[in-house]
């Protein structure tokens, strides 16, 4: 069988999603149902103990047959998410920790340097790091060295929509990544993530795509089919495009022949 | 005299503002409602982020001309105390409050520095997230204020109008119109994490203030690149003093120019409080507003006499919507939008920093 391998989990699925951007947390949790995604994140920002109607954490982590990733959206510096992963394990018992550090929180772009200083602190105390970066091949193996459990690029801006926008770096990355790579963010329509996945990517994470649609549960479903078509396209092997056609006066006929 | 900063006429990038602003714009309301629509779904999704006031300190040291608190009114004054603090605190808990905005007058004898501070860290004890509206403070007092837990500074310019202004604040430390407009610098540099601007509707020509508060939200936005920025929309509202505003802003006008600002600046908090009604907050939720005031007292100790129904006094000023938090998140829910009381962890409290400052800062814990 198929099976996603984050650290020593496995999931048949490969579609993460967010929960954040949602109009309640009905539509959300039956989005979550209809995705059938096993690995889910949730903002630590959104934890919370004192009033369960605005609680993310309680209701999600009552569904049967999900891992919760706990983000640390929010946090501007590394000192910050290590002290918000914390805070997420004791809470969810989660192995897992999505380090997401935006020190603009206008452009919500990752600040590379904190990230890279907050996931070598994580992974060595024990976290499956799960680090949001932007397509940058170099970070990408850095992280992977200093013990990362993947690696998530972005396709474009947070919530833009603009799809695989970095598809050239995504391409980079995949291609020399050694542990499974997740595009994550600005993924607008089920195609994009056939794409994303056609092209080699472990897993896509998609929240606003599905939240700002017309009908979440819907849109989520319509994800998970994708991403499975794309799955199996990779795994079926593309067929070559054809760089240019086949000259009628062959171009090596000099060489002679055998 | 001083030089007003270059910044202030910087017309790189108003055209277009400028443009959608106009009265006699082409593009229709209509046009500008959509389009602020879709950006605010696509950026922020179906939530609001709710936070409410709460008012230390009516004390103050200032003329402004349109103030209920000015220091020429006969407004009594009080100042709450730590246990004050602290049932209203627990009073705003029981409404599910969780993120709050402080607020004083001018620095007073009664209200100053240090008073503010120890109120910051009782607040910051209960709640997940405190900011604070008061007066300007120096670079260091920021930083102290961060330290004890303080996320955010809302200060308004009320009008960049230098004239329009000096003459409405007629005494007292707000005189000084560049000293005011330095202000959010300040606390950002002192590692305040977000800041809230915003003009007082109706005090002056409200586009060109409106121009004038975009330039503001640019300059600090590449000056200081970490920082959060939000942008209020008050209107005059009646209140103590009974002063007349001579440039009136209608509801059209006010939905023209929040719609403009969704759109020049799609990543920017915008804010809408109480001081309107609840049918045109219910109208703006979605269209452009991602962050609502909720339960306003604007009376100094009013959540705990609420819930007592104590003594009634005047408030800075009227509020419109005067909904409770059940009702106003039912209504919002009606319209698919979801009230978001905690979008905040207090793991992030502290100075805005870099790695070195922030492993550095973890030693030196001066609030606990």
């Amino acid at each position: 069988m198929d099976l996603l391998q984050i650290g020593s989990y496995t999931f048949s699925s490969r579609l993460i999603l967010g929960t954040g951007k949602f109009s309640n947390s009905t539509v959300m949790l039956d989005a979550v149902r209809a995705s059938g995604a096993q690995l889910v994140t949730v903002a630590l920002r959104r934890f919370n103990r004192e009033q369960a109607e605005d609680d993310l954490f309680g209701p999600l982590s009552a569904i049967e047959g999900i891992t919760l990733m706990p983000n640390t959206s929010g946090a501007s510096t590394a000192a910050e998410a290590v002290r918000a992963a914390h805070i997420a394990r004791e809470l969810s018992g989660s192995p897992f920790i999505k380090v997401e550090i935006h020190p603009n929180p206008q452009h919500l772009m990752p600040d590379p340097i904190e990230t890279f200083e907050a996931s070598r602190i994580l992974a060595k105390e024990g976290f499956l790091v799960m680090p949001y970066i932007a397509a940058d091949p170099v970070l990408a193996k850095r992280l992977e060295e200093v013990g990362c459990a993947s690696v998530m690029p972005l396709g474009s801006a947070i919530g833009s929509g603009q799809g695989l926008a970095t598809s050239e770096m995504l391409n980079i990355i995949i291609r020399e990544s050694g542990i499974p790579v997740i595009v994550d963010a600005g993924l607008r329509s089920p195609s994009e993530a056939a794409h994303a996945m056609e092209m080699g990517c472990e897993a896509v994470l998609v929240n606003s795509a599905v939240a700002a649609a017309g009908n979440p549960s819907e849109m989520a479903e319509a994800f998970a089919e994708a991403v499975a078509a794309g799955r199996k396209a990779f795994r079926a092997g593309l067929m070559q495009k054809s760089g240019s056609a086949v000259a009628t006066s062959p171009l090596t006929s000099f060489l002679g022949t055998f | 005299m001083t030089a007003l900063p270059e910044w202030l006429s910087d017309n790189r990038d108003t055209a277009s503002l400028a443009a959608m602003l106009s009265p006699a714009s082409s593009q229709s309301l209509e046009t500008l409602a959509a389009e602020s629509r879709a950006i605010t779904l696509r950026r922020f999704g179906r939530t609001i982020t709710l936070y409410a006031p709460l008012y230390l300190s009516n004390y103050c040291s200032s003329g402004c001309a349109y103030c209920g608190f000015a220091s020429d009114r006969k407004t009594p004054r009080h100042r709450l105390e730590p246990d004050e603090i602290r049932r209203e605190l627990a009073a705003m808990k029981k409404l599910g409050i969780s993120d709050i905005l402080l607020l004083t007058g001018e620095r007073t004898a009664a209200a100053d520095f240090d008073y503010l501070q120890r109120s910051v860290a009782i607040a910051a004890e209960e709640m997940q997230r405190v900011s604070v509206e008061a007066f300007p403070m120096s670079v260091s007092e920021y930083r102290a204020l961060a330290d004890c837990g303080c996320t955010g500074i809302t200060i308004y310019q009320e009008t960049y109008n230098r004239e329009r202004y000096e003459a409405l604040h007629r005494w007292g430390p707000k005189k000084d119109f560049i000293a005011r407009l330095e202000t959010p610098a300040r606390a950002l540099e002192g590692g305040i994490k977000s800041v809230g601007l915003g003009v007082l509707l109706g005090l002056s020509d409200p586009v060109e203030d409106a121009l004038s508060l975009y330039r503001h939200v640019r300059h600090l936005g590449r000056t200081y690149w970490r920082a959060g920025m939000s942008v209020s929309f008050p209107r005059m509202r009646p209140q103590t003093g009974g002063y007349e505003p001579p440039f009136p802003v209608d509801d059209h006008l006010l939905a023209r120019i929040i719609f403009a600002f969704r759109i020049a600046l799609p990543d920017t908090e915008l804010v809408l409080s109480t001081r309107e009604s609840a049918t045109f907050r219910d109208g703006m939720a979605g269209l452009g507003i991602t962050r609502m005031s909720i339960e306003s007292r604007t009376t100094v100790g009013g959540y705990y006499e609420s819930e007592n129904e104590e003594r009634r006094e005047k408030g800075q000023f009227e509020i419109s919507d005067d909904r409770t938090a059940r009702e106003f998140c039912a209504a919002l829910r009606r319209q698919n939008i979801e009230p978001v009381f905690k979008n905040w962890e207090p793991s992030y409290n502290g100075p805005s920093s870099s790695i070195t400052l922030a492993m550095q800062s973890e030693k030196e814990q001066p609030c606990h």
